[in-house]
């Protein structure tokens, strides 16, 4: 029974992209995010300009983080032109960012979160019941968007902010009013904290992942830094980001996607508050001390809560800010510079997580462009956790939330879509077609590695197709102690696609065969997977992406013979292989 | 007579537009309330695909799914308006359609993955393929024109659109003009509505509203050219955001010269 759910066109998220889980049986043997915006092509785009001309272009990416790219961009372009500015200007930019995480967390967290936790299709309907929340989300979003507004030129795509300073710098007044508003709003800032720090955060999914975000330095929380922090401790400077996001592709989206060391990883709020949780202060600390604990590390949804905490963290940084601006009466103006050839990477953290502008420039011209954006690198992070709930779900039998639980998760992640590039579709496989997904892994000439001990039941069954594998001629079929300790086969082995056959407990009856990509298996802990440590150290991430799990369901691993249904199963199987 | 019904779509773009007139926020309420939003795809859950009186479209066509999805929203709305640059002009991504390498540069990107979920084409403003009753340019549209907009099709009148360049709006904030301390300003080319944003910034005008349409451009041309400035950055300056349309008149600017 294969069965699939899908939501197209997610909602209330920025941009179209859409997800499908496809179920078969008890397994579930794909999530996909997609991303459907049309490709723009803007790292192209980027080709031929001016620096100048670029730091307009490039934030055009989004009209969300428009000031992250802007950012993002103006430093990547005086690192590569090796620009210093004045302490005012990067005072002011600091500002300029914290009203764009004010508007964009209030947005994400009021308008396009809450209604799920209350039971609403949208903010406006929510407001019947909850007013007050509604009005001081509008207004909370009004403040960042006038913060922005002031320092940037206009709400979206203002083009004030320029490489060496600004065009216009804000007058006394403007930014005194600017202080006095976030004084004013501190207790409605400790109910939004307050109450997404209390909501009720299902429990499912929950697994520990990677969290990287930037290094801001001087052991500070904050928004920027010239290197990279990884949750395994690894450091990388800014230029050599590429170690960290190792961008690929994948033909289900327009939106490229990162691993960090083959896995996964997750960037935004979450990261930044486990990161960096630790060197808050004022009020933002007492928060993290009252409502952080172990389930932040492991669960998404703890995004939203995160981002409460950073609202907190940007109102009491404001003033601080401001009042630090204070002490340079003086307008720099524009930093005068001039153009030379060279590289730069620009990291910040974008609201939604870690953002890399890198350019090289030639002769005056932008020559090459890398833009990494936030949800790029989050795509592979939201399938991982959404296959590991839907798995879940499907075995506690609560097939009927996966949907909506599904939608949760990828709206946690606050994915800015139009960055890279709607939401979820769960399908059920109603008649399982692995043999004809098994046909075509066929024809890319597949290595197979048969798993298992013998004298243990069924759990020889994997073993026993490479043996028969073996007597039809196949070649490339090896048992597992064949090739454990094998370095030249493993090296040989990286060109072709590998499938591991052995008994996989996926809840089925005896028998049953289930394909499943390896990376999947791997995400999902509530599967007996079976690949021993040793075995795995032996493959790249290239190689685990393009490799299958193929599981048997077997009767009992006590018995001293194997099953009929399991010897059916490996007759099917070698049929389908050989010849 | 009820409620007009109003449809917010979101083509291929940075959604800013769409943002914008979330970013209405002491109006919003009141928005949703004088109209039936049956689609806003941002802000809610509940969209419905029925007809609606007004249509308001929002980034370019990049994808065959888009261009039908875009014959099916011409197909139930009474009018539709183009708001942003992308819907009006096609966008910073047209930029490519206009240079013909646009295969070469989706390689360049893409490499030769076959995308399974969409099917792209260069990026076009979406009067190519349907009839656009009026449109709101801008980069992202400008609040003030959204609202004037709105209210006059609540009251069933036709939007007065504003039909005069940057400068205009220049000399109303009594700004010194940049051409003067040779900043090579896009205002005189560029189409108002902004508030002359940049100007008034001490920056010259990107031309991130698009071409002017009544501008006398190729008279600008000279007088920019005597001014001293060079030519081909200026050029460059504006196909950034001028899309498909500024192709033809470079053709013509290239007659006129020989």
């Amino acid at each position: 029974m294969k069965k699939t759910i899908s939501i197209d066109h997610l909602a209330r998220i920025e941009g179209n992209g859409s997800l499908i889980a496809t179920i078969d049986g008890q397994v579930v043997t794909e999530v996909k995010f997609l991303i459907n915006e049309g490709p723009r092509l803007i790292e192209r785009l980027a080709v031929g300009k001016t620096p100048e001309e670029d730091v307009s272009l490039a934030p055009r990416i989004c009209a969300i983080c428009t000031l992250s790219h802007k950012n993002a961009v103006i430093r990547a372009m005086e690192n590569a032109l090796e620009i210093k500015v004045p302490p005012k200007i990067t005072l002011l930019r600091e500002l300029m960012h914290l009203g764009e995480f004010i508007e964009s967390h209030s947005l994400h967290l009021y308008y396009l979160a809450l209604p799920d936790y209350v039971g609403f299709p949208n903010a406006i309907a929510m407001a019947s019941r909850f007013p007050f929340e509604v009005k001081i989300a509008l207004e909370m979003k009004q403040f960042g968007n006038h913060i922005m507004k002031v320092l940037s030129g206009r709400f979206i795509h203002g083009e004030n902010p320029v490489i060496g300073g600004f065009g216009r710098y804000p007058t006394k007044e403007e930014l005194m009013f600017i202080k006095a508003r976030a004084i004013q709003f501190m207790p409605f800032v400790h109910k939004t904290t307050e109450l997404f720090c209390s909501l009720p955060y299902p429990d499912i999914p929950e697994e520990e992942t990677i969290f990287a975000c930037c290094e801001p330095g001087n052991g500070q929380y904050g928004l920027w830094g010239d290197e990279i922090l990884v949750s395994t401790g690894e450091k990388i400077y800014r230029d050599d980001y590429p170690k960290l996001t190792n961008e690929f592709l994948v033909p289900h989206s327009t939106a490229k996607r990162s691993r960090y060391q083959g896995r996964t990883y997750t960037v935004g709020a979450q990261a930044r508050i486990n990161l960096l949780g630790e060197r808050l202060k004022g009020e933002a600390e007492k928060m993290f001390r009252r409502f952080y604990n172990d389930r932040w590390k492991r669960n998404p949804l703890f995004q939203n809560p995160a981002q409460a905490i950073e609202i907190m963290y940007c109102f009491e940084r404001i003033p601080e800010v401001i009042d630090e601006i204070f002490k340079y009466p003086q307008d720099p103006g524009i930093v005068s510079y001039t153009i030379k050839n060279g590289k730069g990477t620009g990291l910040v953290e974008a609201p939604r997580g870690l953002l890399i502008h890198h350019y090289e420039i030639k002769d005056g011209r932008i020559t090459y462009a890398d833009i990494i954006t936030p949800t790029a690198q989050n795509a592979d992070e939201i399938e991982r956790y959404c296959l590991l709930a839907a798995q879940k779900l499907l075995e506690q039998g609560k097939e009927e939330l996966i949907k909506d639980r599904l939608e949760l998760i990828v709206r946690a992640f606050d994915p800015c879509v139009s960055c890279s590039a709607h939401l979820v579709e769960v399908r059920k496989i109603e008649e399982n077609d692995w043999p004809k997904k098994l046909e075509q892994i066929r024809a890319t000439n597949p290595i197979i590695i048969g798993l298992g001990s013998l004298g243990h039941g069924d759990d020889e069954a994997g073993l026993l197709v490479v043996t028969h594998l073996k007597r039809n001629g196949y070649v490339e079929a090896y048992w597992e102690e064949e090739v454990i300790d094998d370095e030249t086969f493993w090296t040989k082995a990286e060109d072709h696609p590998i499938i591991f056959v052995d008994v996989l407990n996926f809840g089925a009856e005896a028998g049953k065969v289930t394909l499943i990509p390896l990376n999947h298996l791997l995400w999902n802990t509530s599967l007996t997977h079976r690949l021993m440590p040793t075995l795995l150290a032996w493959l790249t991430p290239e190689m685990i992406k393009k490799s299958y799990f193929l599981g048997i369901q077997p009767a009992s691993l006590k018995a001293n013979h194997l099953s009929s249904p399991v010897f059916e199963a490996i007759k099917k199987i070698v049929n389908g292989l050989k010849k | 007579m009820g409620k007009i019904k109003i449809g917010i779509y979101e083509l291929t773009g940075c959604a800013g537009d769409a943002l914008l007139i979330l970013d209405c926020e002491s109006q919003l309420l009141d928005i949703f309330q004088a109209a039936d939003i049956e689609a806003f795809l941002m802000a809610k859950s509940d969209n419905s695909h029925g007809p609606v009186d007004v249509a308001l479209v929002e980034g370019s066509v990049t994808t065959e799914e888009e261009k039908e999805e875009l014959l099916a929203i011409r197909d139930r709305a009474e009018i539709v308006i183009a708001i942003g640059n992308c819907a009006c002009e096609g966008g910073i991504q047209a930029a490519l359609t206009a240079s013909e390498n646009w295969s070469k540069e989706f390689r360049q990107v893409y490499q030769d993955l076959k995308l399974t979920n969409v099917k792209p084409i260069p990026s076009q403003p979406i009067d190519a393929f349907i009839k656009v009753d009026y449109y709101l340019p801008g980069c992202p549209i400008g609040q003030e024109q959204f609202l004037t907009t709105f209210t006059r099709l609540l009251a069933g009148h036709p939007p007065e659109l504003y039909r005069f360049p940057v400068c205009m709006e220049c000399k109303w904030r009594e700004n010194d003009c940049l051409l003067n301390k040779n900043l090579a300003c896009l205002g005189p080319l560029t189409k108002g509505g902004c508030g002359a944003v940049c100007p008034s910034h001490n920056l010259p005008c990107i031309g991130c509203w698009g071409p002017a349409e009544e501008a006398n451009r190729s008279a600008e041309f000279k007088l920019l050219l005597e001014k001293g400035f060079d030519l081909e950055s200026i050029k460059r300056r504006m196909a950034i955001y001028a899309g498909t349309t500024i192709v033809d008149f470079f053709n013509q600017l290239k007659k006129e010269k020989s």
